[in-house]
């Protein structure tokens, strides 16, 4: 007996832009699985062309509202690589500083806004905030300092255009980053009761072979360098990434898609980052780990909520690190001088690796600039994520469907935006193609 | 008590009238006990409405009348453009976030622009022409709370 049924849905919501889900069955077979970005292109890599050297970091932050310091970072860095510009040791760790807070700002606004409504079955936090409204606060209160430290190093708290190559254009003050520092050793408590809020709620588990990407760094837990590494053992400059992974066109998607050469989809993101760095987790990231260490057993994309907790306690490390050690640098920023050239650089965005590689004239205006956002890499791994899920679920609603496709879609916090070049939900229950037995 | 006027807006064309309203209510002396505040992003709305009794909130509208036209829509007018999402909240959201914490003043009044281009440097004509106008609906507002809670006094 066969029926045939379709689902249409609307707008996926607590995703970032426009897209959506197209599912189709033939019995209990997935014959088709397309997640459809149709956000409009943005040309970005077209219109930074032939723009100035200097303007390209305060450009490239109008790329994404939430997670404007990673294309800072990711295209400062190759600039300063090409310009042979030597970066200050303070001037580094304020920026590891400034990434902290972009961290704290989008992992707090998933973790509490996107997230927890799923594990709640609750359609939105609005419905938290009235029945648990002490835990929203936290929630607020914390991401409250990541907009402060963008603030005091981006000059405001979105679309911030502090950065500069060398440096920043004005460097804080003593009494800024001790004042800083003190709430945030205050908060840090609270970080901690944030975690271990979401490790009592019934977060669900959906172990799964996956290659997990990320950068490494020789001592660090990565933010502004590091090689890319893989679970599959893959270990690769910036510089060689076009040696490791490919980016094709789809037909039904304007972001690329990602995959390793010979291999296939992968994820980045938190949960790739833990997984592939808990040896570099500060002493309250590696002790968090360990409390979830059941949840980590096999590679879930599920579990990044938790992965997402532990980044927010290694935020709140690598900022009192950086303030605490802080000596002002001889100056906000070096003079430099421009010159053709081409560099690769890689950044961890708070949803993963993102890429750029750039190329300048010898006026130092781009020739040719590449970015490959997280969102992008990981779009196809949300695909094939999927067609692991769905099959189990087609006793369900589809309803009930939706929901945990959207929901695991969440997982990975895309960010449709920046990958277009996300979300409805369309569900085709067709006949199988075979009679069943 | 305290009564706050918030002005609400990007720096993009006929988007700034919030602020353009607020700043021209703070130059031209804002009455006792009255604070003016311009949030940088919705969501600071919601911290910015703590500890409020009453507020009024300024903003540009989309309400389908012709641009510079000064109304005073109720609070379940209001739509969000879009579902909240990573980036934050809108205004209806933040508002909505705000209550749902209880910290929502008890009074609320809202004096909207409508607004023609959304896009560009600088106030439209017709915007720019209502902005008297629209600062003398917000002294209403404030006046009238102020006379409710004696009233109830």
């Amino acid at each position: 007996m066969t029926e045939r049924r379709t689902i249409e849905v609307g707008a996926f919501a607590r995703v970032e832009g426009e897209g959506a889900l197209h599912v189709a069955v033939e019995g209990d077979r997935v014959a088709e699985l397309r997640l459809q970005i149709y956000e409009p292109p943005r040309f970005f890599e077209s219109f930074l062309r032939g723009r100035a050297a200097s303007e390209l970091p305060d450009l490239v932050a109008r790329i994404c509202g939430i997670c404007p310091v990673a294309y800072q970072m990711s295209v400062v860095h190759a600039l300063e690589q090409i310009f042979g510009v030597r970066i200050d040791p303070a001037i580094r760790s304020l920026r590891r500083l400034y990434y902290a807070g972009e961290w704290l700002e989008s992992h707090l606004l998933h973790m509490m806004f996107l997230a927890a409504p799923d594990y709640l079955g609750l359609d939105d936090a609005l419905a938290i905030a009235r029945t648990q409204r002490g835990e929203v606060e936290r929630a607020l209160r914390l991401r409250r300092l990541g907009n402060r430290i963008l603030e005091l190093l981006g000059g405001r708290p979105v679309n911030p255009v502090g950065v500069v190559v060398g440096g920043f254009v004005r460097i804080p003050t003593r009494g800024e980053l001790a004042a800083l520092g003190d709430d945030l050793r205050r908060a840090r408590g609270e970080a901690e009761a944030l975690l271990r809020w979401f490790q009592g709620l019934p977060v669900p588990r959906r172990p799964q072979e996956v290659e997990l990407v990320a950068l490494r760094h020789p001592h660090e837990y990565p933010m502004n360098e590091g090689r890319i590494v893989s679970s599959a053992g893959l270990d690769v400059a910036a510089g060689e990434f076009d040696s490791a992974f490919e980016e094709t066109q789809v037909e039904h998607s304007t972001a690329l898609h990602c995959h390793i050469h010979g291999r296939g989809s992968y994820m980045v993101g938190p949960l790739a980052r833990v997984l592939l760095n808990r040896d570099r987790l500060s002493p309250t990231g590696e002790a968090a780990f360990a409390s979830l260490a059941d949840r980590f057993e096999a590679p879930d994309p599920a579990a990044s909520v938790f992965a997402r907790g532990i980044e927010v306690l290694q935020a709140f490390d690598a900022a009192l690190e950086a303030i605490d050690g802080f000596e002002p640098p001889p100056a906000p920023h070096p003079a430099w001088r421009p010159c053709a050239g081409r560099a690769a650089w890689a950044t961890e965005a708070p949803r993963g690796v993102l890429w750029v590689e750039l190329a300048t004239e010898v006026s130092g205006h781009v020739r040719e600039i590449r970015i490959v956002p997280p969102t992008s890499q990981n779009q196809a791994r949300i695909e094939d994520d999927l067609r692991g899920l769905v099959p189990g679920l087609l006793k369900l609603s589809d309803d009930q469907v939706r929901r945990r496709c959207e929901a695991a879609i969440r997982d990975y916090d895309p960010c449709i935006s920046c990958a277009t070049h996300f979300l409805t939900l369309e569900l085709e229950r067709r006949p199988p193609r075979c009679a069943s037995s | 008590m305290r009564i706050l006027v918030i002005g609400l807006g990007t720096p993009f064309g006929d988007d700034a009238a919030g602020p353009a309203v607020v700043a021209r209510l703070a130059a031209e002396g804002l009455p006792a006990g009255v604070e003016a505040v311009i949030p940088r992003r919705p969501d600071a709305l919601v911290d910015a409405l703590e500890g409020a009794e009453a507020a009024v909130l300024v903003d540009a509208s989309r309400a389908g009348l012709p641009p510079g036209t000064v109304h005073e829509p109720e609070r379940g007018a209001l739509r969000e453009a879009r579902a909240l999402s990573s980036h934050g909240l809108g205004v209806s959201g933040a508002l909505a976030l705000a209550e749902a914490l209880g910290r929502a003043p008890g009074r609320l009044a809202i004096v909207a622009v409508e607004a023609g281009a959304v896009a560009g440097d600088g106030l439209s004509a017709p915007v720019r022409a209502a902005l008297p106008e629209a600062v003398r609906r917000v002294r209403a507002r404030i006046a009238a709370f102020g006379e409710e809670v004696r009233g109830h006094a």
